[in-house]
């Protein structure tokens, strides 16, 4: 068992260390598979098989290790700011210098184990190890597509990035959770100035001093809890009891999940990382770095679950909900509007974990496993369109589809999985309206259902303006020749389809299976989940199996079928009113919204200092 | 009870056509015409089976006929499914094959429709779903047969919500003054433009699922009572035509913010109230 921890971090290092001193490509994508073929089942057997939850020891030179690598990392942080000449980035290191002094000074002894395994951290891995390992896969042929000599350090750093992954989602302590909290900083840091011309340096530097707010935020929630309560474990923090707790410190860790999160508006730093490759944005989008912060919040869940923070939380996040779901529909860059998409879902994640009841609890870990699966599938489409038809905004992909029918239909697959009847991401996003529809004995939650339902519709709207922008063509008589797409393309992107499919279509033993050992280690009670059927039964929330697997098949098959058939009936032009011009066909984009967009910034903003100030009862 | 409404739901169409052939006359009286027959909706179906089919091309019409079937699926789910929020999304789910459909012809006349079709989405489904926690909070059900066994009249609770939706209908089955999609003058039918004959009828019958759509969510404010739930029907049925018959068409910013920070706010205000309410006894 701790082996296999261990080898869970180690492996994707060591790989990553062997692939960096070889520099091969072909060396690198053997590696890569072979990372994949190792982790997922090692992820695989921890969440199926391993006797969880579980603490396991650590060395106590271990302790002495981190501690050393903390300051070095902030030492090379405040480097970087000097050497960029950016005041933000060395003063928040030394602010966090100062801070982890102060807290390693005060800091007691404690017997508690380092590293606390549940299902939630067992979930996790299978995340980072399915989901991400196959982007390395597909980082390997990307690279390769654009310069070779790069391969090697590229994926080296994707695949220790996994490993940190791993390790951050396992420890139980809080100071060993800020070392890798920054570690996680500061690979996205290295992996969005990659290409290291003007405008990744500057979206990197972004990166790194917005995310070192939530290095701050969590150095200053350790101090009040070694402070107060002389403890510094996860566990031992959920063990103090709600009614003893100070809700400050967790309001201070709620701050650092919300910047991590890339919640308006720190959300620019994620918008930023879109100039990085693009397997960057898929891995910090699906697999790691931004599913920290509903991480974050599902551990703490059981703690602030009825609080005035969660209520605070709720509403901030809610408001990001609705709102980066309407700054989506103003976008025509492919990966501008899949990037405000995740701000926009994470939010909503963040507000079903806030929410703590065992339904919202599974609806926020449903939403974590298939937004990654369709946001890795988004991306990496994103990237092949961008790499063998360089094409960058929706209108590039609507004349894609007689070109390349595969990549098309993968990408319209995607957009549909993110939101429609009966993915499975709609259907967290109906256990979460129809949870808070159960609380609204607190009237206020009306609030939160406006939100959830303007939200909601507008990423619906949004998708559907995608895609029909995509599916725009007149031409029928073309024949439809599939293009050949290389195997470390194809592979990846199509088991992804494969899951989210099969995913929903057995969504109910999933819950079954997967979400209900998941939110008994997180808050303890069981859902009430009806076992051993495919009808989803989950309390007064029901939907038959037929329902399910109908809606499936109107969603992927009917129009699968509907592209492929000719029908026997005569053809005319479309009606253009005697017209001849050429038309040409854009879509709209709220525009209007940028005359707001300080004004949403500010609101945000001080949502997010309520929510601290009221939520952490510090008045 | 579950029989009737398994039975309304296969019989959808036929139903959804009476009641446009209904509309058409009492449109037709409300201008001093005499209006067609009864039946005239049937004719019209018959008559365009009988045309020569054409089309733009084939996944156009294919997404026509998705959109009939995804329509009746949708209400039967409705109906006879344990949710009524899974009902009114898989409602969009059948939006969408009509909203795709229309792109997918180079017809500016459809594109437009479906892109304003999707802001007919976006000031109509929040409201639905206010409506649907509306009517979970007063009868405790989520399943539409369970809140027609429901013995009160979830009205006397839901007054603005029912308000509400019905100054929303127009804008479900596209009507004055909310036909912004179809827009005959302007824009020639929007997304229907471009459909004819065998597959215009996939579209056209459709749209009378919708009729029974709209209608049986009219019923369920009356709970169990069914006679006043046809009185209710009625009323609201009087009301709308004689709306669409009197109004001009807005524009699609003045319907957007009719929904949002007219309709939505009162649909709100009433759920708020009555959770307070409940909280408070």
């Amino acid at each position: 068992m701790e082996t296999l921890f261990w080898l869970l971090v180690l492996l994707p290092w060591i790989f990553a260390f062997l692939v960096a001193i070889i520099r091969d490509k072909n060396f690198s994508i053997l590696i890569s598979t072979i990372n994949f073929l190792l982790m997922a089942p090692i992820a695989f057997w921890f969440f199926f098989k391993a006797p969880l939850p579980t603490f396991i020891e650590t060395p106590h030179w271990l302790d002495g290790l981190m501690l050393l690598y903390d300051f070095l990392l902030l030492f090379y942080f405040v480097h970087q700011g000097i050497k960029y000449k950016h005041k933000l980035i060395y003063l928040l290191a030394f602010a966090q210098i100062f801070l982890l002094l102060w807290n390693v000074w005060i800091m007691p002894h404690s017997q508690t184990p380092n590293i606390y395994i549940d299902k939630l951290s067992a979930f996790m891995f299978l995340i980072v190890s399915f989901i991400g390992s196959l982007i390395v896969i597909f980082a390997n042929q990307y690279m390769a597509d654009e310069d070779e000599k790069k391969v090697a350090p590229f994926v080296a750093l994707l695949l220790w990035f996994l490993g940190v992954m791993n390790y951050a989602v396992a420890v139980n302590n809080l100071e060993w959770f800020f070392a890798l909290f920054e570690t996680t900083t500061l690979a996205s840091y290295l992996l969005i100035r990659f290409r290291k011309d003007a405008m990744s340096i500057r979206n990197a530097l972004l990166a790194l001093w917005m995310n070192q707010i939530g290095g701050v935020a969590i150095l200053i929630s350790l101090l009040f809890f070694i402070h107060y309560y002389g403890v510094y474990h996860f566990t031992d923090i959920l063990n103090i009891g709600a009614t003893v707790l100070s809700i400050i410190p967790l309001a201070f860790l709620v701050i650092s999940a919300l910047v991590k999160g890339a919640q308006i508006p720190f959300h620019k730093w994620l918008l930023g990382a879109m100039v990085a490759p693009t397997p960057v944005s898929a891995i910090l989008h699906s697999a790691t770095m931004v599913k920290i912060a509903p991480y974050l919040i599902l551990r703490l869940s059981p703690a602030i679950t009825g609080t005035l923070l969660s209520k605070l939380l709720i509403i901030t996040t809610g408001f990001v909900f609705v709102v980066a779901a309407l700054f989506a529909l103003k976008e025509v860059y492919f990966k501008k509007i899949l990037a405000y998409s995740t701000i926009s879902l994470l939010a909503l994640m963040m507000l079903a974990g806030a929410i703590g009841t065992p339904i919202a609890v599974a609806a926020a870990a449903i939403l974590m496993l298939f937004h990654a699966i369709s946001k890795a599938l988004l991306f990496l489409e994103a990237g092949v369109i961008e790499k063998l038809y360089h094409a960058k905004t929706i209108y590039d992909i609507k004349c894609l589809i007689n070109k390349a029918p595969i990549t098309v239909l993968f990408i319209l697959f995607g957009l549909l999985s993110m939101t429609m009847v009966p993915f499975a991401m709609f259907i967290a996003k109906w256990f979460t309206l129809s949870e808070v529809a159960g609380l609204l004995n607190r009237a206020a939650h009306v609030i939160t259902i406006v939100m959830l339902a303007i939200g909601g519709v507008s990423l619906t709207s949004l998708y559907l303006k995608v895609l029909g922008v995509i599916v725009t063509h007149n031409e029928e008589d073309v024949k439809v020749k599939f293009e050949k797409i290389p195997a470390a393309y194809f592979i990846p992107n199509f088991l992804y389809v494969l899951a989210a499919f099969f995913g929903t279509l057995f969504i109910a033993p999933l819950i079954q299976k997967v979400f209900n050992p998941i939110v008994i280690h997180v808050l303890g009670v069981s859902l009430p989940v009806k076992m051993g059927t495919l009808d989803l039964v989950v309390g007064n929330l029901v939907i038959p199996f037929w329902v399910i697997a109908l809606a499936l098949a109107f969603v992927t098959i009917v129009p699968l079928i509907a592209y492929r058939i000719r029908l026997k009936a005569d053809r005319v032009p479309e009606y253009l009113c005697g017209e001849t011009i050429p038309v040409r066909v854009g879509t709209y984009s709220l525009e209007c919204l940028d005359k707001v967009t300080p004004y949403v910034e500010y609101i945000a903003l001080a949502l997010i200092i309520l929510t601290l100030i009221f939520g952490g009862g510090m008045i | 009870m579950a029989w009737i409404l398994k039975t309304i739901a296969f019989l959808s169409p036929i139903i959804g056509g009476f009641i446009y052939g209904f509309e058409r006359i009492v449109r037709a009286r409300m201008q001093n015409r005499q209006g067609p027959p009864l039946l005239q909706p049937f004719y019209d179906f018959v008559k365009l089976l009988q045309k020569r089919p054409i089309q733009v091309h084939s996944f156009h019409s294919m997404m026509g006929i998705a959109f009939f079937f995804a329509t009746w699926f949708a209400l039967s789910a409705f109906l006879c499914g344990p949710n009524i929020l899974v009902g009114l999304f898989l409602h969009i789910l059948a939006m969408a094959f009509f909203i795709i459909g229309g792109f997918s012809v180079l017809s500016p006349y459809s594109v437009m429709g479906s892109l304003r079709e999707i802001v007919h989405l976006m000031a109509v489904e929040p409201l639905l779903i206010l409506l649907a926690v509306g009517l979970f909070l007063v009868t405790g059900t989520w399943s539409v047969e369970e809140m027609f066994k429901y013995p009160g009249i979830p009205l006397v609770y839901l007054p603005l919500v029912f308000i509400a939706f019905v100054l929303a209908i127009p804008a479900i089955l596209k009507k004055s003054p909310f036909d912004i999609s179809e827009a005959h003058q302007e824009i020639i039918g929007g997304p229907e433009v471009d459909y004819s004959g065998f597959f215009y009828e996939a579209i056209y019958t459709a749209k009378w699922i919708e009729y029974v759509f709209v209608f049986a969510i009219v019923f369920l404010f009356t709970g169990a009572n069914w006679w006043l739930g046809l009185a209710l029907s009625l009323i609201v049925f009087i009301f709308v035509n004689a709306l669409d018959n009197s109004t001009c068409r807005t524009t699609f910013h003045q319907m957007i913010k009719f929904a949002w920070f007219f309709l939505l706010p009162l649909a709100a205000l009433n759920i708020f109230v009555l959770a307070l309410w409940r909280y408070v006894l």
